[in-house]
């Protein structure tokens, strides 16, 4: 469905892109993970046909996003992070007013507004003026805004970005919704417990290349790196020099009683360092894995990175 | 073309187009309605000038009685004053077009639709101008005062009104390429204020001192010399709208002393023939000719005549048997073109030179 191959872009003497390599199923809910300056928002703005790469193409649903911008944008329905609204129009004008820049218009534009409208949770502030509305109902806004086309590529840029916990949780059921509906939907964030929970693919990205994407399940799975926890009575200083002198552990966080830590290897790895910290005197309450995240994935692969 | 559930979405160029002039028109009239930035606008621009026409009636009374020609030069100081309004407030208004949509932040989202850029800068250009015509129409009551003391023709006055939409053509276009060049809506209305400030004032300027260079040269004797022939009016004067309001005035081309329309008109007269030679200007007067003189480029003699002011026997060019509103209207033309192009390229993501480049690195399937 997305492809890119790669894909350069330079603002300057900056390489925000450096040869990306793309790659999202038609259906996918595709987390695009990276730090800051990474060039996610880059990537998301070439692949809307609002920027031009220096090299490389990408093609979104068969249309290569250089030769055929607007078959592009007919497909996509973008979501910019940061974005305004037009404040002298009303929720429903404004709607209608993207839909007629669509090419859709009368009573079948009136009917998507509300439909859209409802979808998002909206549909009784259609008279509101749209700068009266809150951040979280803004960003509510400007997805209908982009689905008013019925696009099969949805493109959002930090979507729940500046929205309080509601409003969170209210924006990631709306696009558990989308993802039932079928789009394919690429999703850059922060928040990566919230990609967790949403997406089926996930791509990192850092310094303009891509470190690695694939299946969530399969990158999480592949990871060698666990994080364990460990709970003990007593001052934690000994068992976390014992963790932090043995090769391929690190400490992560102290704290009363507790030591969280990361550990490369298998189950023996673990059972030989759960030993040797008893066999140092330690009274250990609690030992076990805990469930690798995304942050964890992550950060060790930006650690590798570095280290390379 | 259809999108993935069918809806009809228009394609091609006039597809793209429609989507941008529509919506655009149809948001930024609404936009311009609303609010109290519109009312307060059009409340100091006719505040502006019934306190002009209030002021002049008001000083013709005190010095004792109504002269005449009263009606004429209270009308030739209304349409002076309306085309110089309207040459700042086209610009004003359209410098915010586009730098605007980029300081709210809706720029992306309004060039990701199917609107074409060609659409979306002739949708807020035509806006402006509807909002200018909208003020124009506003203006009329007070023009129409003049009717009161008579000797102003409908068809002048409608020739004022058309100028003073050709103004808001040219300089609107001028005011919106700066807005999508300048990505600042404070930094384009400056400039575009100052270049319209240069364009209405300073080609006038500029003509009248490469004109009097010449005219210093030329002798009574060498009339009919090639080397000697007048200068004309040079091409840029026709940028700025006071080269062609004396065609808005009742009686442009009758010069001289208690002829024409006093004021304003007799201005415009004597600025007009300041671009032409002076032995052109007494031959004329001594045959007692109404036509214009002027040159256009460096085209073939003719003989022209008729439109315009001043005075005319010999010039060059295919342009100069026009009148002069028609010159003006052919530059703001093509200055509302080429403005209009250059905004369109300013905006569009894939300029020309990123394609050219992309073109030589990138052989994609």
């Amino acid at each position: 469905m997305i492809k890119t191959q790669g894909l350069v872009k330079k603002y300057g003497r900056v390489a925000a892109l450096q040869g990306l390599e793309l790659e999202v199923p038609a259906g996918a809910v595709y987390g695009f993970i990276g730090q800051n300056g990474a060039g996610k928002t880059t990537t998301l703005r070439i692949l809307a046909g609002l920027l031009m790469p220096d090299e490389g193409w990408a093609e979104l649903a068969g249309r290569n996003v250089v030769r055929d911008p607007r078959g592009v944008r007919r497909v996509v329905g973008y979501m910019p992070d940061f974005f305004g609204v037009y404040d002298d129009l009303r929720v429903g004008e404004y709607m209608l007013f993207y839909a007629s820049a669509h090419g859709i218009r009368g009573a079948g534009a009136q009917k998507l507004r509300d439909d859209l409208l409802e979808l998002v949770d909206l549909g009784y502030k259609r008279d509101a003026f749209v700068d009266t509305l809150s951040r979280g109902m803004q960003q509510r806004l400007c997805l209908a805004r982009s689905l008013i086309h019925d696009p099969a590529v949805l493109l959002l840029d930090e979507p729940a970005s500046g929205l309080d916990p509601l409003a969170r949780v209210e924006m990631r059921e709306i696009l558990r919704e989308l993802c039932r509906m079928g789009k394919t939907i690429i999703i850059s964030s922060h928040i990566l417990s919230e990609l967790a929970d949403l997406c089926t693919h996930v791509g990192m990205i850092r310094e303009g290349r891509l470190l690695r994407q694939g299946p969530l399940n399969e990158m999480l799975a592949g990871d060698r790196v666990r994080r364990f926890i460990m709970r003990c009575i007593g001052p934690v200083d000994e068992p976390a020099g014992l963790i932090g002198n043995r090769p391929g552990a690190g400490v992560l966080s102290t704290g009363p009683g507790q030591v969280e830590f990361s550990l490369a290897g298998d189950a023996d790895e673990a059972a030989a360092l759960l030993e040797e910290i008893v066999g140092s005197g330690v009274r250990v309450t609690h030992f076990a894995q805990t469930e690798q995240s995304l942050e964890d994935t992550f950060i060790q692969l930006a650690r590798e990175v570095n280290g390379a | 073309m259809s999108n993935r559930s069918g809806k009809d979405t228009g394609d091609g160029f006039w597809g793209g187009m429609r989507n941008g002039l529509s919506p655009m028109l149809n948001k930024e009239m609404r936009s311009r309605t609303r609010g109290w930035r519109s009312p307060v606008l059009l409340t100091v621009y006719l505040g502006l000038m019934s306190a002009g026409t209030v002021g002049f009636v008001w000083l013709n009374t005190a010095q004792g009685g109504i002269y005449p020609q009263v009606g004429l030069s209270l009308y030739g100081l209304l349409v002076f004053g309306l085309v110089l309004l309207l040459s700042f407030i086209a610009p004003a208004t359209a410098a915010g077009a586009i730098s605007g949509e980029r300081e709210r932040r809706t720029y992306d989202l309004l060039l990701s639709t199917g609107a074409s850029l060609t659409g979306i800068v002739l949708g807020k250009w035509l806006a402006s101008v509807a909002y200018l015509l909208f003020l124009v129409l506003a203006a009329l009551p007070v023009l129409a005062l003049v009717f009161l003391f008579g000797g102003v023709p409908p068809s002048v006055m409608l020739m004022a009104v058309l100028l003073c939409l050709l103004t808001g053509l040219g300089y609107g276009a001028l005011g919106l390429c700066l807005s999508a060049v300048l990505k600042r809506s404070q930094a384009a209305t400056i400039v575009s204020l100052v270049l319209v400030f240069l364009l209405i004032f300073g080609t006038p300027i500029a003509a009248g001192i490469a004109a009097s260079n010449i005219n210093n040269n030329v002798y009574v004797s060498e009339y009919y010399s090639p080397e000697t022939r007048p200068i004309g009016v040079p091409w840029y004067l026709f940028l700025s709208p006071l080269s062609a309001l004396a065609d808005a005035m009742p009686g442009a081309g009758e010069v001289g002393m208690g002829r024409g329309v006093p004021l304003i008109s007799s201005i415009m007269n004597e600025l007009m023939m300041q671009f032409q030679p002076q032995v052109n200007y007494e031959y004329a007067m001594k045959m007692s000719a109404a036509s214009s003189i002027a040159r256009v480029g460096s085209g073939q003699a003719v003989t022209v005549s008729g439109g315009g002011t001043g005075a005319d026997i010999k010039t060059r060019g295919l342009l100069a048997s026009w009148p002069y509103w028609t010159r003006f209207a052919l530059h703001q033309g093509i200055l509302a073109i080429v403005s209009l192009l250059v905004a369109v390229t300013a905006i569009t993501p894939r300029k020309p030179w990123h394609v050219w480049r992309y073109r030589r690195k990138t052989a994609g399937p």
